[in-house]
């Protein structure tokens, strides 16, 4: 596939991925709450969502109400959730599972930087990859044309261009031998495109409303990349606040509706054509203790949730979760849900359909893959 | 490193990693004044005048990182024989400048290796990155950098994994830059024992202290793919088994279990398989113990695939994307004639009709064109965070590719970074590019006007529809450099 074809074609031929790191352990059992287990309540008679102020999922699990903005995706089977999901990183520390998790294990470089640099198409798009934010996290070290933007702009080749410029570069590419000569019209497609993106005002399509936080603004840039065809295929965002060792709610509430409202304004504002060619994948480096602490909160835990949003991965409107009965199972480490689906065995499915053929042994060395069925 | 900045370093140490990392923050800032004082000095100079890139040009442009001002007269003064017989020796060519301005990273001449183990991990990259900018763009040595890019990338190593983190700088120095234009064998064999390789590519727990107990065979592999056999280089799954049976048992005292001696590799005849074992046809008798490496350096680095793939890359880089055969042979023979003498192999090559027929064929990788940028307009850098911005969004940070094939050398992988370069050709031009500064008039000056600067840039006089297009572009610096010829060489 030449580069030509992803900036000329009317489509990005791949799609892309999005990838929101809940930062700080973000607690799975209060997100995605398993009523149908009484030991939930009993670990937790504090702060335990109660079954009448959930939305309802597949009769076992409910949704926390806050992140409410999500149920209409479950519904439509856009939504699929995998609980007691993790590393098998088992310090309990927020930087060396996060670092684990990124890397994808002892491994040089990041899991997202590795897969964009072995996939069959790689480095062929002017704008591979984007993090949203200040700098790269660590999952995309290694990746081939990254950048850490903060605003659309960061791409143009910014406003002190003189006029006469554009034109006499396109002049001396057009006559150029060999490869460069492609490779100089392809990137001055892109940047055209760009040019368009920036100097338009945005309206999201279909009345989604994004809310004015950094994530949410974040998504809303990563929409203007993905419709502007500029050939993006993955895109980084944090979303953090969510260490809840003390009153669980106050704590989590809000970026919990930061979350889901980003995401039900992103995916509303792509459209479900557009939706179906972008797998968005939310994750966390671990989730929290299994019962409540003296502060109403919750400790550093293992399992947690694991969000996948679109990508026409047909949702089977069932939670993907080997349930450990908290009362009679015997929970992990201090008290902690299992880890039971490598978050890797997730991620597998989802990577071989962004990028047909890619080799997943090397995006994720030294771990032998059971990739976790997704479909309903 | 003299008693003084020992000492110093020390009590910087002592205090941990923050207020050594700070200590030298400051000294550095100290030493900035003096160290960017004369030594590097732009005055007037002739540009090249032919309409095509001349002989000069072309090895200046394939040998180093690209012509400073004045370096091609120089060339032209001394001779391309003698030019050359000057860079294979390199300890005989004047680096202090250069010395001086790298002497401040400190922790890339750390020892013990386990004082490295001190410092924060982003700042020895960073003084890693910084080190390497600054030595490719000033260092009088430039085919010396030149190899050790090259080595760099055939015997690539992420420090991003495990305790390599803080081993690196050591294969930087120890390995990569003591090596890089002596014997091929020496070369693998520090490789081989390189506390931060042994990390990388798991060496360390490769290990059969049980007769159950399976051998990690990750460096075995990689030693024959792309150390020496090449992928296509005839050896089997048994050979990579026999290889890693072979290398059990050398280790590395890893950060996690001691605090003394964090980095030393050992031979633990415990854990090594003393069977005999037999390597691409070759016998190796029961209980050499730890003299089973020697004999597989030998038998690898003797190999012909191994000539044949070598000479292959190396013309790849220095040659063609696609090199001629005839030239390939001729280097492989060279290479086997001198027991793998790296100087007499590339003398060979560089001698060589195919390469100096080859000019203006290839494509700048980033960083070559980044540093080239630099060089030609005699501009200072800092080698911070906006320059290194730039290698990270056009994919070619020093040390950080993941894989352990190293940065790919032809020119498709980087076909996409162009918009860039342009944007780095705009943002330089224009002199706002943070921690690096140059002087355009007096360049210009001293280049003897537009069109000599023009001619120093591409290497060759303009030809009419460049200068149309100069005059007409508003910022001919930034055209110059975003041009399709400066991207090649």
């Amino acid at each position: 596939m030449s580069l030509t074809t992803f900036i000329n074609d009317q489509q990005d031929p791949a799609g892309t991925l999005v990838v929101v790191f809940l930062r700080g352990g973000a607690d799975g059992l209060n997100m995605v709450v398993p009523h149908g287990d009484d030991g939930y309540y009993r670990a937790r008679p504090g702060i335990g969502i109660r079954r009448e102020n959930l939305l309802e999922l597949d009769g076992f699990f409910g949704l926390n109400p806050h992140l409410s903005a999500l149920h209409r995706w479950w519904q439509e089977g856009q939504l699929s959730i995998v609980h007691c999901a993790g590393s098998e990183d088992e310090t309990r520390s927020h930087f060396e599972a996060q670092d684990f998790m990124e890397h994808g294990g002892l491994a040089a470089g990041g899991w997202l930087g590795r897969f964009l640099r072995v996939r069959p198409d790689a480095g062929q798009s002017p704008l591979t990859a984007v993090a949203i934010g200040a700098q790269l996290p660590e999952c995309l070290r290694g990746a081939p044309s990254c950048a850490a933007i903060q605003s659309l702009d960061d791409f143009g080749l910014g406003d002190r261009v003189p006029d006469g410029f554009l034109p006499q570069l396109a002049a001396l590419y057009k006559t150029a031998p060999g490869v460069l000569g492609p490779a100089g019209q392809s990137a001055l497609a892109a940047l055209e495109r760009i040019s368009a993106l920036t100097k338009t005002t945005y309206s999201p399509a279909r009345q989604a409303e994004y809310r004015k936080d950094d994530f949410s603004s974040g998504l809303q840039q990563v929409a203007r990349l993905i419709k502007g065809r500029v050939g993006l295929q993955a895109a980084t965002l944090d979303l953090g606040g969510w260490d809840s060792h003390i009153t669980q709610s106050v704590i989590m509430d809000p970026p919990m509706e930061r979350l889901s409202q980003g995401l039900n304004a992103f995916a509303t504002d792509l459209g479900p054509e557009e939706l179906a060619r972008t797998n968005i994948v939310v994750l966390t480096e671990f989730g929290r203790r299994v019962a409540e602490n003296s502060a109403l909160g919750t400790d550093h835990g293992r399992g947690s949730v694991l969000f996948l949003l679109g990508g026409a991965l047909a949702g089977s409107k069932k939670v993907h979760a080997s349930w450990p009965d908290l009362t009679h199972s015997p929970l992990v480490g201090p008290g902690d849900l299992p880890v039971n689906h490598n978050y890797r065995d997730i991620l597998a499915p989802v990577l071989a359909r962004q990028s047909k053929g890619v080799d997943l042994s090397k995006v994720f060395p030294g771990h032998l893959l059971q990739p976790l069925g997704l479909a309903s | 490193m003299s008693t003084t900045r020992r000492r110093f370093l020390q009590a910087a140490t002592a205090g941990g990693a923050v207020a050594g990392v700070a200590g030298f923050s400051a000294l550095s800032h100290v030493l900035a004044p003096i160290l960017s004082g004369p030594g590097d000095g732009l005055t007037a100079f002739r540009p090249p005048e032919a309409d095509e890139i001349d002989e000069a040009t072309h090895v200046l442009n394939r040998l180093t990182f690209g012509p400073r001002p004045g370096d091609h007269a120089e060339m032209l003064k001394l001779g391309r024989k003698a030019w050359l017989d000057r860079q294979l020796e390199p300890e005989s060519i004047d680096d202090g400048w250069t010395e001086a301005r790298t002497r401040h990273f400190e922790a890339l001449n750390v020892w013990p290796l386990g004082e490295l183990l001190e410092y924060n991990a982003r700042e020895l990259l960073d003084q890693m990155t910084r080190a390497k900018i600054l030595r490719a763009v000033h260092s009088r040595r430039q085919l010396q950098e030149v190899m050790v890019d090259f080595w760099s990338d055939h015997f690539n190593i992420d420090p991003s994994k495990g305790d390599s983190k803080w081993l690196k700088p050591a294969d930087d120095k120890t390995v990569i830059r003591a090596h890089a234009l002596g014997k091929f064998r020496d070369l693998v064999k520090a490789s081989a024992l390189s506390p931060s390789m042994l990390w990388y590519l798991d060496g360390r727990v490769n290990r059969r202290a049980t007769a159950k107990e399976k051998p990690n065979e990750n460096y075995g592999r990689e030693l024959l793919e792309l150390h020496t056999l090449g992928v296509n280089g005839g050896y089997t799954q048994d050979d990579v088994m026999e290889v890693a049976r072979c290398l059990t048992g050398w280790t590395v005292r890893a950060r996690e279990n001691t605090r003394f001696a964090v980095g030393k590799v050992s031979f633990q005849a415990d854990l090594h398989d003393d069977g005999p074992k037999t390597l691409l046809g070759v016998r190796i008798p029961a209980g050499l113990g730890e003299r089973d490496l020697d004999q597989v350096l030998n038998i690898v680095c003797r190999h012909p695939a191994t000539a044949q793939y070598l000479a292959a890359k190396l013309c790849r880089r220095f040659i063609a994307d696609a090199p001629p055969a005839s030239a390939v042979t001729h280097v492989a023979q060279a290479f086997t004639d001198s027991s793998g003498d790296i100087r007499h192999t590339l003398r060979t090559l560089f001698d060589s009709p195919e390469f100096l027929a080859a000019r203006g064929g290839k494509v700048k990788r980033p960083f070559h064109f980044v540093v080239s940028t630099l060089r030609a307009t005699a501009a200072r850098t800092d080698a911070g965070p906006a320059l290194q911005d730039y290698l990270l969004r056009m994919g070619h940070s020093p040390f950080q590719y993941p894989t352990p094939d190293g940065y790919p050398e032809e020119a498709q992988p980087w076909m996409a970074t162009l918009l860039w370069r342009w944007k780095f050709a705009l943002e330089f031009a224009d002199r706002s590019l943070k921690g690096t500064r140059f002087d355009p008039q007096r360049l210009q000056h001293c280049a003897g006007g537009e069109t000599g600067l023009a001619a120093h840039l591409l290497g060759r006089s303009p030809a009419a529809a460049e200068t149309t297009a100069l005059a007409a572009s508003g910022q001919p610096v930034a055209l110059l450099l975003a041009s399709p010829a400066f991207q090649a060489f």
